[in-house]
C-alpha cells in the first residue's frame, strides 16, 4: 500500500488549530447523529475545540446539482455560511463529502467570477455578511490522517484485524486539487484503519459510487442504484469486508438503509453494517458505545461489536 | 436510421447550455471516451454517454438529449471528471442541460422530488428534514440519547434568512412553476447504433 501522499498532510497542516469551524451536515446531524457526535468527540480528545454556529444553514449545494436550485440561491448561502466562519477568523472543517465539495466548488466559483462573487454579497449584506474567500475549507478525514499517530497512540480498544472495507465517496476524491490523496487510487484511509488495528480489505469495487450522490435513491432505483448497489455490495462481501466506512452521511445512507431492499429484490442477503470512519476511530479511541448512535443503522452493528469484545 | 441528425443545428447551443459560464472548456474535450469508461450509469445502462452528450452540445444538436431519459441518469458522481484528461466538469454542464429541459417541461416528475425537499428545507434551513412528527421523533430520540441537543441547533435568524435567499434569487418561483401534471413524456433516445432486442 503506497503511503506517499499527493499532498503531505504536514506541509497542508503545518500547525494543528485549537479551535475550528466544524460545518453542521443535515444527513450527519439528522440521519445518523452519532457522526456527529464522533466528530466533535475525536476532536475533543485530539485537543481541538470544534466551534458550531446555529446561524449555519444547510449548504445547499445538493439540491443544486440535483438541478433543483439554480446557482444564485446556492452561491449567496454558501457565501452566507462562510462568512460566518469568517467573522470567527477560523477555518471550515465538514464531515460529510457534500457539504465539502459544493462549499469548495461554489466559493472557486465566487473567487473565479467577480460577478457571482458581487451578487452573493449583495444579498447577504442587509444582515451584515461580506464573504471574501479568506476560510479554508477542509474535511476532518484530512485532519485524522494529519494526526494518525496521536490517534494510534490513544487506541484503546484495537480493532483485532477486524475486515474493514473503506468507502471514499466521490464529492471528496473528485476534488482533484488539494485533496490528500490520489483520487484515482487513495489509500489514506486503508492507513487509518490499519493504525486503528483493522485490517484493510481491497475489495474489488471499493472506489464504486454510492449510486446516491444525487439523490438518485428517489429517482432511477430501479434501472440504475439498485443494480449499482448490488454490484459494489456483493463485491464487498465476496472479498470479507465486516464493516464498511464512509466519510460522508449521504453515501452512509446509501449503503446503510439500501441493504434490505437488495436482499429483497436479488434474493441476496447483505448484512454488511456501515458506519462513518469518524464513529470507528472514536470507537477505538474507547468512546462509550452509548454516544455513537449505532441504533440508527439499518443493519445493525452485533457483529461487529461482538468480535471487538463489546 | 441516421447517426447524426443536424437538422436542429443551433450555432448557440454551447452557449445558451452553460449560461453560467461554469463549463468554459468543452471545446477542448478530445472525444477520447474516458467518461463513459469511468461512468457507473453507462456501465448500467449504455444509452447514456457523457462523450455523445458533449459532442451533441458542440455541434448544435437539441434533438436527442432535450427529451431523453438518459439525462436524467447521472449520478452526479463526477468520475468523468477526476479522469477527464483536459478537466471539463460535466456534472456542471449537466446541471445546465437539466435546466433546459425542465424549462420545456421535460423530467418533471424526476425533479419533483426535490422540489418537494427543497421547499421544506426552506422551512426548516436544513435538508431532509423528516415532514412527519414520527420521522422527527426518532430523531430526536437518537439524538437525545447520545447527548446531543434532541434537534439540530438552528436558529430563528438563520431559517428567515435562508428561506428569504430563496425568495430573493427566484429559487421559490423557480420551485413553484415546477408542476408535475405538466411532464411531458421522455424516451430513450441515444439508443441508435446499438442492437437492443437480441
Amino acid at each position: 500500500m503506497p503511503r506517499q501522499r499527493v499532498v503531505n498532510p504536514e506541509e497542508k497542516f503545518p500547525t494543528v488549530p485549537g479551535t475550528v469551524f466544524l460545518f453542521r451536515s443535515c444527513t450527519g446531524s439528522l440521519e445518523y447523529p452519532g457522526t456527529e457526535n464522533a466528530v466533535k468527540e475525536t476532536l475533543a480528545s485530539l485537543g481541538i475545540h470544534a466551534l458550531m454556529d446555529p446561524d449555519q444553514t444547510c449548504c445547499s449545494g445538493y439540491l443544486l446539482t440535483c438541478s433543483a436550485h439554480k446557482p444564485e440561491v446556492s452561491l449567496a448561502i454558501t457565501a452566507r455560511n462562510l462568512s460566518l466562519v469568517e467573522k470567527k477568523d477560523l477555518d471550515t472543517y465538514t464531515f460529510c463529502n457534500g457539504c465539502y465539495g459544493y462549499l469548495s466548488e461554489l466559493s472557486h466559483i465566487m473567487m473565479h467570477n467577480p460577478a457571482y462573487l458581487q451578487m452573493a454579497n449583495d444579498l447577504i449584506a442587509r444582515w451584515g455578511y461580506r464573504y471574501e474567500g479568506k476560510t479554508r475549507i477542509y474535511h476532518v478525514q484530512e485532519m485524522w490522517y494529519r494526526l494518525r499517530e496521536t490517534i494510534g497512540q490513544k487506541v484503546v480498544r484495537p480493532l483485532a484485524g477486524l475486515k474493514v472495507g473503506v468507502h471514499y465517496g466521490c464529492h471528496y476524491l473528485a476534488k482533484q486539487y488539494g485533496i490528500l490523496d490520489d483520487g484515482g487510487y487513495p489509500t489514506f484511509h486503508e492507513e487509518i484503519v490499519e493504525i486503528l488495528g483493522g485490517t484493510p480489505v481491497f475489495y474489488k469495487e471499493r472506489q464504486l459510487c454510492c449510486g446516491y450522490s444525487v439523490g438518485r435513491g428517489f429517482t432511477h432505483r430501479e434501472e440504475t442504484v439498485q443494480p449499482h448497489l448490488f454490484k459494489k455490495l456483493t463485491s464487498a462481501r465476496d472479498a470479507g469486508v465486516e464493516l464498511i466506512t464512509t466519510v460522508c452521511p449521504g453515501c452512509n445512507v446509501a449503503l446503510d438503509r439500501e441493504q434490505p431492499n437488495l436482499g429483497k429484490r436479488f434474493g441476496t442477503v447483505f448484512k454488511i453494517p456501515v458506519i462513518d470512519l469518524s464513529q470507528l476511530i472514536a470507537l477505538a479511541m474507547g468512546m462509550p458505545l452509548q454516544k455513537l448512535g449505532f441504533e440508527a443503522n439499518t443493519i445493525p452493528l452485533t457483529g461487529v461489536l461482538k468480535k471487538l469484545g463489546l | 436510421m441516421p447517426r447524426e441528425r443536424y437538422r436542429d443545428r443551433d450555432e448557440n447551443l454551447y452557449a445558451t447550455v452553460d449560461a453560467y459560464h461554469l463549463v468554459e472548456n468543452l471545446e477542448q474535450c478530445l472525444q477520447c471516451g474516458k467518461c463513459a469508461g469511468i461512468c457507473p450509469v453507462a456501465n448500467l445502462s449504455p444509452s447514456y454517454n457523457p462523450r455523445q452528450i458533449i459532442s451533441d452540445v458542440l455541434s448544435g444538436s437539441t434533438s436527442r438529449w432535450l427529451k431523453s431519459e438518459e439525462i436524467w441518469r447521472c449520478f452526479w458522481c463526477a468520475g468523468c471528471y477526476t479522469l477527464c484528461p483536459v478537466d471539463i466538469h460535466f456534472p456542471l454542464l449537466m446541471m445546465q442541460l437539466r435546466y433546459l429541459a425542465v424549462a420545456s417541461l421535460h423530467g418533471l416528475k424526476y425533479i419533483a422530488p426535490f422540489k418537494r425537499f427543497a421547499l421544506r428545507a426552506r422551512e426548516d434551513g436544513l435538508t431532509f428534514a423528516p415532514g412527519s412528527a414520527k420521522g422527527r421523533e426518532r430523531i430526536m430520540g437518537i439524538r437525545g440519547g447520545i447527548g446531543l441537543t434532541p434537534w439540530p441547533e438552528v436558529s430563528e435568524k438563520a431559517r428567515e434568512e435562508y428561506r428569504a435567499l430563496f425568495d430573493m434569487t427566484g429559487s421559490t418561483e423557480y420551485l413553484d412553476r415546477i408542476r408535475e401534471e405538466e411532464d411531458q413524456p421522455l424516451e430513450l433516445t441515444y439508443l441508435e447504433g446499438r442492437i437492443t432486442g437480441a
